[in-house]
């Protein structure tokens, strides 16, 4: 579908990706291509394997892969830590971030925004970046003395997620259900510190198993993910096109679940 | 003897010597005193790896042959010598009183503020309180407690202690009277041989014994540091010490130890708390140094509505061993005991942590919570929890929990993929582990000074 750009552009390119989990394939030959500017949705019902494709492309030790490519700007990632993927630009918003007990989230983004940048940033420099970035999220200052997503709110810790992103400032921003757990004034929010990450040089990978988020996110690309790869791909309009007639439309398969939108 | 002519050898150690370690002027009955724990410490069995409490520390590492005990102190200096403590002493802050044995330069140092006099607050090397300087009541009070049994096992270390103490402090507060500032004591041991406080090549033996006396209604804050000058070789100290907290009744004692010595050390520590009616102890024991430590901190809720808070950090590294032993002793109704100790272990150290909650018959609504949290940084590092519940009173709340873990991967993870190293992630992580226990501890300098020391033993080599 975007094949024909240049590839001075490119910012992610899987070729036929193979992953299993303990043994099990869960990924059987995606293939997927991303360029700079572009918003790409990956829908699907749960369990067709839409995070693992981002904790594969994050690097988690749990999922291997097990055949195919993985290239960002051009380069192989598969053998990459997460730390030397964060630091060429790759970022994951996580489902369910877990919690640091004991480490106050000032101190953690400090933390990881000297360590992507690679220099120590002036505390009032930092803090001037950080306040205006919270700002756009809503998020209040009694925050920064909590311990890491310890005792968070769904909708507080999907906000913690955007606000670490807008800090790395990612070439590459996966995000994964983002939208579930918010309300409706939080979804807009988010979604609009989402849309602050995008632009002519950066991609934005959004998973999610509703259409939403996509309201408020508009994807140039999205794609169906159905048992480990992806089985078809459209225009924004394929989205809607799900929300009204269900996955099995695409899918050929009965419904196993009833839609809870 | 050969032995003789070097200074006092511990085990050939003859009857006079005992006798006439403390300063000349020690009365008679305290002579006689060290002269029986020295004679029930040579009929004392050394404990051995199959006594409960000692299971896992090995006494016979310690050569108490080649050990020699130092004599009192005599020489004072105006300023702390040693460069480490100084920087600790900052962190800490203000102090209302200092006291400082210095066994790199043979030296003592004690300073106070006006608050002191003007409140009329005792802080005095043991050794002088004892003395002929302090009133004959006074002497008579300290006696007391010097002298109370209270039901104290008298193993092998504490009749040691007993015997050949000349180091040491007393704290008296009287009644109704707030110290604001802490008063510091600090234990500075040399680099490597102890060759400056004896004049023999052998192995320096030190045993410290402290009395803090705080009357009805008053408040202290007593920080306590034994730290070592550097790093040391392998050559073997002893530190044996006997730390006594006489609190009264309406009394809170706010309390932060911090060891921080070297892999040639064993440090043996015996803490007691005595906690009279509504009487309050926090306690805080920072475990970040030390070939090998064993600490038995007690705490005796004695009389109605007294409360222990008891909070440890330990962070072993290399071949260290820490065998942490807390009791709660609830002996009065009303009482509340709550215990949290947190243990990291890097490379092939190794921890014990028992956990004793003792409730009498008489000691009904008492509250007993206890923790215990053991994250393991290395496949060769090992921990053990041991809880174990006394209780003959029928309307109780105890409860209690320990863990023992590697590393959450998950964790590890979410940081890794924020472009932090394995490395930086893991000290994020313990750093976090230590911060939940700082937080909870009252004396401010304090958390910034154990957040800096583990800090550094962090980053150290991980």
């Amino acid at each position: 579908m975007t094949a024909s750009n240049s590839n001075s552009k490119r910012i992610l390119e899987i070729i036929d990706l193979h992953v299993k989990v303990e043994d099990k394939e869960i990924l059987k030959g995606v293939n997927l291509t991303i360029n700079a500017g572009e918003v790409h949705a990956i829908m699907g019902r749960n369990g067709s394997g839409k995070s693992t494709l981002s904790y594969t492309v994050m690097g988690h030790p749990r999922y291997k892969v097990t055949g195919g490519q993985m290239l960002y700007k051009g380069q192989e990632i598969s053998e990459m830590s997460p730390d030397e993927r964060c630091k060429l630009g790759i970022s994951l918003a996580f489902q369910y971030p877990v919690a640091i007990s004991g480490v106050s989230v000032s101190n953690f983004l400090r933390k990881i925004t000297n360590s992507k940048r690679g220099k120590e940033i002036p505390v009032k420099e930092f803090r001037q970046e950080l306040k205006a970035a919270m700002a756009k999220l809503g998020v209040k200052d009694e925050f920064l003395s909590r311990y890491v997503n310890d005792g968070f709110s769904g909708g507080e810790k999907k906000r913690l997620e955007i606000l670490q992103l807008s800090l790395l400032k990612p070439s590459l921003a996966v995000l994964d259900e983002t939208d579930s757990g918010l309300d409706i004034d939080a979804l807009k929010t988010v979604s609009e510190g989402v849309n602050a990450l995008a632009s002519d040089e950066t991609a934005i990978l959004l998973i999610t198993h509703y259409q939403r988020m996509l309201d408020y996110v508009q994807p140039d690309f999205v794609h169906v993910f159905q048992d480990g790869k992806i089985v078809t791909s459209g225009g924004k309009e394929l989205a809607l096109e799900l929300e009204s007639r269900g996955y099995d439309w695409v899918t050929g398969e009965p419904a196993s679940e009833p839609a809870k939108v | 003897m050969s032995e003789q002519a070097k200074g006092p050898q511990v085990s050939t150690l003859a009857k006079d010597q005992v006798g006439g370690l403390f300063a000349t002027q020690e009365p008679q009955w305290l002579k006689e005193r060290r002269l029986s724990a020295w004679e029930s410490y040579l009929q004392a069995p050394m404990p051995t790896v199959k006594n409960e409490d000692w299971r896992s520390t090995t006494v016979n590492k310690l050569d108490l042959g080649k050990l020699y005990p130092v004599k009192a102190l005599t020489k004072q200096e105006a300023k702390i010598q040693s460069a480490k403590l100084e920087a600790s002493l900052e962190k800490i802050g203000e102090a209302a009183a200092v006291y400082m044995e210095d066994y790199a330069t043979s030296t003592f140092h004690i300073a106070a503020s006006k608050e002191i006099a003007e409140k009329k607050i005792t802080v005095l090397p043991l050794a002088q309180a004892l003395a002929a300087e302090t009133t004959a009541k006074d002497l008579e009070k300290l006696a007391a407690l010097i002298d109370a049994k209270r039901g104290v096992v008298q193993d092998k270390f504490t009749l040691m202690n007993t015997a050949l103490s000349a180091s040491g402090l007393y704290v008296h507060i009287p009644k109704n009277t707030t110290v604001t500032a802490p008063v510091v004591m600090a234990l500075n041991l040399p680099a490597g041989a102890a060759d400056k406080a004896v004049e023999s090549s052998e192995n320096l033996a030190v045993f410290p014994k402290v009395i803090v006396h705080v009357e009805a209604n008053s408040t202290l804050k007593f920080v306590s540091l034994t730290t070592a000058s550097e790093a040391s070789s392998e050559t073997a100290a002893l530190v044996n010490a006997v730390v006594e907290f006489h609190v009264e009744a309406g009394a809170r004692v706010e309390v932060a130890e911090v060891t921080n010595l070297t892999p040639g050390t064993f440090f043996v520590n015996r803490v007691r708390a005595y906690l009279g009616r509504d009487a309050q102890i926090d306690f805080t024991t920072a475990g970040l140094g030390g070939g090998q430590v064993k600490s038995d901190l007690e705490t005796v809720l004695e009389d109605r509505g007294a409360q222990a808070a008891v909070k440890g950090i330990v962070l072993g590294a290399g071949k260290e061993h820490y065998a942490y032993n807390t009791i709660a002793d609830h002996k009065a109704p009303d009482t509340t005991s709550n215990i949290v100790f947190r243990v990291a272990l890097k490379d092939s150290s190794t921890s014990i942590y028992q956990g004793n909650v003792v409730v009498d018959k008489v000691a009904q609504r008492t509250d007993a919570y206890q923790s215990n949290k053991n994250l393991l940084l290395s496949r060769a590092a090992k921990a053990d929890s041991i809880p174990k519940l006394e209780i003959l009173a029928d309307d109780v709340k105890c409860s209690h929990g320990a863990t023992v873990s590697p590393v959450d991967r998950d964790q590890l993870f979410y940081l890794m993929s924020r472009g932090l190293t394995r490395s930086q992630s893991e000290e994020l992580i313990v750093t976090g582990f230590f911060q939940q226990v700082l937080d909870l501890i009252p004396i401010s300098g304090v958390k910034d000074l154990l957040a800096e020391l583990a800090a550094s033993r962090i980053e150290d080599k991980m």
